[in-house]
């Protein structure tokens, strides 16, 4: 019996006698992916490309500020006694995220495609993972000084009903570059499953209550064992900014102290208005299905790579701009793609954070090269623009695969399109400034420093390796003293690939990358080394103000999500 | 059994139908230098699959998909019986299989494929898998068909360390390395498994 079946298929397959793809007509896409080819020559080709869609036509979505509740309404209300310092600082702004399974527009042309499903009408959005609804979720706008609770419900169906044909309905909202205690950091194992909630506590206090260590630009994504990369495709990452009075987001700001950097505390805003001008892009590369739902190669381990890229969830956008200063906090949400963004015209543009920390002073760039999880505030000026132009964002780093870019950049049309300005003709006051100094950098005491460790980034059999070891929750790989300094290593033994390396909770200050001292953008406080084919990485770290469980991980959530992360504790002094 | 037999041969034919309904391309009369491999049909993942015959160490032969993957809770792993000298993988799946206990075989299925499907016959598997206690299946066959499963997995080189853990009736895979600690491999079941046997976790690993 087998053997018939076996004839009958291989009789199925001679049928197929395919037209050649190389000379011959082309295959459908679709059709292609089903080709055999040989393992040394993968690339994205061998998914299908996602279908056709006409670019800027979508406005940017720009998140609203996450609106605050009142206590009261807590049903359940906060357990103090699950927090570490939480006494000391008493939550002022309370809010709550609900996530759901639903439909999101990525694009009108995807949307079109969609089935009725996750409850929603045809046509109506493409399947993905929502806070409160929208994805990127509202973003988490906070103060110095000002502590917050987020209580994250988890609303997503079980297993068994999910229809999401990714990630894992159990989740772990990690606040990225946040100086959060252990219980609310995120912890790939403290995750919530569908009807739970789980409680964050932001002190919002500086590291070491020092204003030179201030955060910027954050964004919260999925953590879930095993399923990072698959939850954050899925629609699981939004954007937090952390004002003080240096950085307080009011360009009209009266106080000495501000920097005035553009930005008027105005989020959200009608689709394709003028926004605020302090406005995050996010940057996700998708690949859709001809359904019009994200789609993914789970089994890939390499990486993923879409071929459209979205920002904060719309294919391709454009934003409508006045003319005259914005800040654009453009992050790269991975789960694979790096990126060297350039505007259309080559012109320059002001960088002034590093993973969203503010240098000390501004540097003129004319591209921004990113990895997973990298962040960059940058200024861009448009008064040099006439009304009715138009200026692009494009990548013109070639990467063929999830394991890391190829080193060549794409020219004329291969240039992968991000997102459109449109100039428009408007009398704006703009009462912003660039200011020549920004933030000081916390100085680096090297007599302080108690142990040197070194983190080697492999990969070996099948495995995505950090000290030859993978994920165990219950191996402790580093257990650094509260209160004192250490010199880490990130060393990166493959010579072809790249490892965004991110670790928990502190900031590091680069001491030597491949031995030469850190200048430009690269003077700054970074939390994601991007490791390039065997860059070796020598950093500063203090370890402070909390204890508990952190992560270090490779942040090409593919890799992180086949054990690329150990586990290391920060301990009582 | 015939109804099974009609599905594969429609599966078989729906794709070049698409293709030449889409294109108008005409079917060439020899065949064109590219190697054709139809896909599995019928579940979450199938398309990911090649649609080939194995044999476990008994000799029994399956689908690989249809048979052994679909509609099922399993755990896939690779090695050889060259490769477990080196780079040994069974003895850490054994405990494994302790810990499944009753399931194993029932709802949750176990398959050691191999990585030299030219050397391993079912003979060889089956010593290897006796001499440790393994009760799961040893999977070889036609080596360009395993090399096809290896190919879906991402498998390279006779030794692997990567398992994959997936319950295909909810479309859910996982991977965690072949020697990570037994207790978090049959963790990953109990998570992926729906219905009774459903556990978030085995050991309470959350914070307070």
């Amino acid at each position: 019996m087998l053997k018939k079946r076996r004839e009958l298929l291989k009789a199925g397959a001679a049928a197929l006698t395919v037209p050649a793809v190389f000379g011959g007509v082309m295959l459908p896409r679709s059709a292609q992916a089903q080709l055999c080819r040989a393992t040394g020559i993968r690339s994205p080709g061998t998914e299908p490309d996602s279908p056709p869609v006409t670019p800027y036509t979508e406005p940017l979505f720009v998140p609203d500020a996450l609106q605050p509740i009142n206590p009261a309404q807590l049903a359940t209300p906060p357990d103090p006694n699950r927090h570490q310092r939480f006494d000391e600082f008493r939550p002022q702004k309370y809010y709550e995220q609900r996530i759901t399974e639903g439909v999101w527009n990525y694009h009108s042309q995807l949307s079109a495609l969609t089935p009725a499903q996750a409850g929603a009408p045809a046509g109506t959005g493409s399947l993905a993972w929502l806070y409160n609804g929208s994805t990127p979720g509202e973003t988490l706008v906070a103060r110095y000084g000002e502590p917050v609770f987020v209580r994250r419900h988890n609303l997503l169906p079980t297993s068994d009903k999910v229809e999401m044909p990714i990630g894992f309905p159990a989740i772990s909202t990690h606040l990225h570059n946040a100086h959060t205690a252990s219980e609310s950091d995120g912890y790939p194992m403290d995750f919530a499953v569908p009807g739970q909630f789980w409680d964050h506590h932001y002190a919002m206090m500086y590291a070491r209550n020092n204003p030179d260590e201030a955060l910027a630009s954050l964004w919260y994504h999925d953590h879930m064992i095993d399923f990072t990369s698959t939850n954050v495709y899925a629609g699981l990452s939004g954007m937090a900014i952390f004002y003080d009075h240096i950085d307080s987001g009011n360009e009209s700001d009266s106080n000495e102290s501000a920097l005035r950097l553009p930005g008027n505390l105005r989020f959200g805003g009608a689709p394709g208005s003028a926004n605020g001008y302090d406005i995050s892009l996010l940057l996700h590369d998708v690949r859709f299905t001809q359904n019009g739902n994200p789609t993914y190669n789970i089994f890939d381990t390499d990486g993923h790579l879409g071929d459209l890229i979205t920002v904060n969830r719309k294919v391709q956008p454009y934003l409508n701009v006045e003319r005259r200063k914005y800040r654009f906090r453009i992050y790269d949400g991975g789960p694979s793609r790096f990126y060297e963004l350039a505007l259309s015209d080559d012109s320059k543009f002001i960088v002034i954070s590093n993973d969203g920390n503010l240098l000390e002073e501004p540097v003129e760039a004319s591209t921004l090269v990113m990895g997973p999880a990298n962040r960059h505030d940058v200024i861009i000026d448009f008064s040099r623009y006439s009304p009715g132009s138009t200026v692009e964002i494009l990548n013109i780093m070639e990467q063929i695969n999830g394991q890391g870019p190829t080193g060549r950049r794409l020219e004329g049309p291969e240039r992968m399109k991000v997102m459109q300005f449109r100039i428009i003709d408007s009398n704006v006051v703009d009462n912003s400034r660039i200011p020549d100094f920004l933030r000081k950098l916390p100085a680096i005491n090297l007599h302080e420093v108690v142990a040197e460790r070194e983190w080697v980034f492999d990969h070996d059999m099948g495995l995505w390796t950090v000290n030859g070891s993978f994920m165990d929750p219950s191996i402790i790989s580093a257990a650094p003293k509260q209160g004192t300094a250490e010199i880490w290593n990130f060393v990166n033994a493959g010579s072809s690939w790249a490892h965004p390396c991110h670790v928990h909770f502190e900031e590091f200050q680069v001491l030597e990358w491949n031995g030469k001292k850190p200048t430009g953008v690269l003077r700054a406080r970074k939390d994601v080394a991007t490791l390039g084919p065997n860059d070796h990485v020598k950093v500063f770290y203090r370890f402070d103000d909390f204890v508990g469980r952190y992560v270090i991980h490779c942040h090409n959530n593919v890799h992180e999500d086949n054990a690329m992360m150990l586990r290391w504790d920060i301990t009582p002094g | 059994m015939k109804n099974r037999r009609a599905f594969l041969a429609s599966a078989a034919l729906a794709m070049p139908t698409a293709a030449m309904a889409a294109t108008g391309a005409k079917v060439l009369a020899s065949p064109a230098a590219i190697k054709d491999c139809p896909r599995a049909v019928g579940g979450k993942t199938a398309q990911r699959f090649p649609q080939v015959i194995v044999q476990d160490q008994h000799k029994k032969k399956a689908w690989f998909y249809e048979e052994l993957i679909h509609n099922k809770l399993v755990l896939v792993n690779f090695t050889s019986v060259q490769g477990e000298q080196h780079y040994p993988i069974v003895n850490n799946l054994v405990k494994v299989q302790a810990m499944l206990a009753e399931r194993l075989g029932k709802d949750v299925h176990m398959y050691t494929i191999t990585t030299a499907p030219h050397q391993d016959s079912p003979e060889k598997l089956k010593a290897l898998a006796d001499a440790q206690g393994a009760q799961w299946k040893f999977l070889t066959g036609q080596p360009e068909d395993v090399r096809e499963i290896l190919r879906a997995f991402g498998v390279h080189g006779a030794i692997h360390g990567l398992s994959w853990i997936g319950n295909e009736k909810t479309g859910r895979w996982l991977s965690k390395a072949s020697r990570q600690h037994p207790l978090y491999i049959a963790e990953a079941v109990a998570r992926l498994s729906t219905g009774e046997h459903y556990k978030p976790f085995l050991v309470d690993m959350h914070s307070v």
